[in-house]
């Protein structure tokens, strides 16, 4: 028995051997025949060639940076964040990404294009508002929704976000060392809700994900005409006039209360009074003083 | 009467006070308004070419470089009103609002540009001449972002990265008005080092020098992989920051970074007549002979350009896997016996080696 059990060991052990002498020649291939770097710059080579219009070689280009992220060593502290050639200013960290929004799964997180004075605004919206916030509205019969963070991970009702609640006290600090409030990475999004006897639901729910996600997947598979069929399901919520940007920022009866999602006291008063509304207000007419500045009155005719 | 003069010496000092502190609010509403906007992570718009432009300003991080010090206006000086149209690129070279502590003048990064130019980096050639492919020579955005401080702290004789509450502590003793001290506690402690660590200076030059397209434009050799494949490079890629990178064997010791030249130019580092003080500068190897980087630094292996260095490579290459998989196919071979002793492709009944008793017989 003792004896048949030192043989098996023996035998493993061989086995093992062999195996370690397989994948170190295996190892070791790379490391004779290759070139650092080598297999990098043929790939960027051949998928150059294959492009042959800027518009490709762009594509390409994007495909290739998707996982581009820049490292900055400042020997106390490591900031690694996502790497956009041609940028000075520094991002820092990388927004949680939604994964529990039925309208990104397609549109993404910079979906306004249009309007080429206000898309930048509004895309920065999307970073905390659910696009059906604003992109549907309850009908004139129906209760007015309430409005509630959701988890971007879950999908699921979150508390009011910490991060955003501590936003006053962070801005009162005037220390060297303060840390310094992000606007709108809470990790959640504002999406509107209704009261069914009860049970708070959001008006995307986990049947909106599966058609989405039923689309997504069976899409080439469907007629053209299927297709357009599906997607006005999809769409059928979406209102034809989005809510406008002074529905909100008014200080008159919001049709969002960001005091009841969390804002804070200064933060709801910017939003509804003089920053945000006097932004939107005089978007045409309101300059910067050029009091003190030379050729302002120019500049400003 | 007497307090009616001093009225009117006072009056006139009143009023500038007042209009600088009238100057004072306009900026900081200035920054303000600019930060009502530029705080959200989201503010970006994919434009007409399919670019992704993030308009984003992460406060804490622009508070820990140099330019904390600078308005918004002070480089982005095309912005006059808010909301405002798609801003111009940032000249780095104007004036901006701050006097340069050592002389009278308002700060710019002018002479930075001026050496930039005569350096092999400049678009201009000796002659006056644009060069060739002028729109692949870098301007500043090219290899720097936004500088960050990297203090580094000295208590006791024993260095180490960041502010140390120590030895900012004594500056702040009689320095106590605003972040007076930890501003030039920071910028100075930051000078004494590199402000930037090795490895990120040699992204900043594979930038250009490891792009094929590139290299092919200028004829260029791939300097940067065969940096790395260095011992330099090795050490660098390990994390060392006592080794050195790109900046420090083709700068002039005690030059200006911005300054790197052709190793065809007599004041080059890299010429072949200053090579050895390059390899001697202080902190490097200080007794080193005019040998030491006698040989190609920077061997690549082209075979139409280096063909004796590509055969030579070959040749090792070959050595090297043949005398490593003969080892290794011999050891398999081995263990394979040692797992069937008894095995054979042809077995026969005569026994291979004479038994003990028939040698004897």
């Amino acid at each position: 028995m003792v004896k048949q059990l030192k043989r098996i060991v023996f035998k493993s052990y061989v086995i093992g051997l062999m195996i370690f002498t397989v994948w170190y020649g295996y190892f070791m291939f790379p490391l004779i025949f290759g070139f650092e770097g080598k297999e990098d710059a043929a790939a960027s080579i051949e998928e150059l060639s294959m492009s042959e219009s800027k518009e490709d070689q762009m594509f390409d280009k994007l495909i290739a940076e998707q996982t581009h992220r820049k490292q900055t060593d400042l020997g106390y502290r490591l900031i690694d964040q996502p790497y956009m050639e041609g940028r000075f200013h520094h991002i820092g960290f990388n927004i949680q990404k939604d994964n529990a929004s039925t309208c990104v799964q397609c549109h993404g997180n910079v979906p306004h294009d249009e309007s080429r004075e206000i898309r930048s605004f509004l895309n920065m919206h999307t970073f905390y508002l659910a696009c059906e916030t604003c992109h549907s509205m309850p009908d004139k019969d129906s209760k007015p929704w309430l409005f509630k963070w959701y988890d971007k991970d879950s999908g699921k009702i979150a508390h009011n976000p910490k991060d955003l609640i501590k936003i006053e006290d962070l801005n009162a600090s005037k220390d060297a060392k303060r840390q310094y409030p992000v606007y709108g990475n809470y990790g959640a999004k504002i999406a509107p809700a209704e009261n069914d006897s009860g049970e708070i639901k959001f008006l995307h729910g986990k049947k909106e994900m599966a058609f989405a996600q039923s689309y997504k997947t069976k899409q080439d598979l469907l007629t053209p005409e299927k297709k357009s069929q599906m997607k006005r399901v999809i769409h059928r919520k979406v209102s034809k006039k989005p809510v406008q940007c002074k529905q909100c920022h008014q200080e008159d009866q919001p049709y969002i209360s960001f005091a009841e999602l969390g804002y804070p006291p200064s933060r709801v008063k910017e939003l509804t009074n003089v920053g945000a509304v006097g932004m939107i207000e005089k978007y045409k007419t309101f300059y910067m003083p050029a009091l003190l500045k030379p050729g302002g009155a120019e500049l400003d005719k | 009467m007497h307090y009616l003069t001093r009225a009117k010496r006072i009056f006139p000092l009143l009023s500038i006070f007042l209009l600088l502190n009238v100057n004072i609010d306009l900026a900081m509403a200035n920054e303000l308004n600019c930060m009502m906007c530029h705080k959200h992570r989201g503010l970006s718009r994919i434009n007409e070419k399919g670019e992704f432009r993030l308009f984003y300003i992460n406060s804490e991080l622009f508070e820990s470089g140099p330019h904390r010090r600078n308005q918004c206006s002070d480089c982005h000086t095309d912005i006059d009103r808010i909301p405002h149209k798609p801003a111009k690129k940032v000249d780095c070279t104007q004036q901006c609002h701050m006097i340069e502590p050592s002389g009278k003048e308002k700060f710019s990064h002018k002479s930075i540009a001026k050496t930039l130019a005569s350096s092999v980096h400049g678009k201009i050639d000796a002659d006056g001449k644009e060069k060739e492919h002028a729109e692949d020579f870098p301007g500043c955005k090219d290899c720097h972002d936004q500088p960050l401080y990297r203090p580094i702290s000295v208590f006791k004789g024993v260095a180490k990265h960041g502010v140390s509450e120590r030895s900012i502590s004594r500056c702040k003793s009689c320095h106590t008005g605003g972040n007076f001290a930890e501003d030039f506690y920071e910028h100075i402690t930051s000078r004494l080092h590199k402000t930037r660590f090795s490895k990120e200076i040699i992204e900043v030059c594979a930038k250009c020098h490891q792009d094929p397209e590139f290299r092919k434009r200028h004829d260029l050799d791939d300097v940067v992989t065969s940096y790395k494949q260095t011992f330099h490079g090795k050490m660098v890629a390990l994390g060392s920051e006592r080794t050195p990178d790109c900046i420090d064997c083709h700068v002039v010791e005690g030059e200006n970074n911005h300054l790197i030249e052709a190793k065809t130019v007599a004041t080059s580092s890299t010429h072949p007549s200053n090579v050895g003080n390059t390899c001697r500068a202080s902190d490097c190897h200080k007794n080193a002979s005019e040998q030491l980087a006698g040989f190609q630094t920077h061997v690549t292996y082209d075979r139409e350009k280096y063909p004796l260095q590509f055969y030579m490579l070959m040749g090792f290459k070959a050595l090297m896997a043949i005398v490593l998989y003969f080892f290794l196919t011999l050891i398999f071979l081995e263990l394979l016996r040692r797992l069937f002793p008894r095995f054979a492709f042809f077995k026969d009944n005569k026994p291979h080696h004479k038994s003990v008793k028939s040698r004897e017989e």
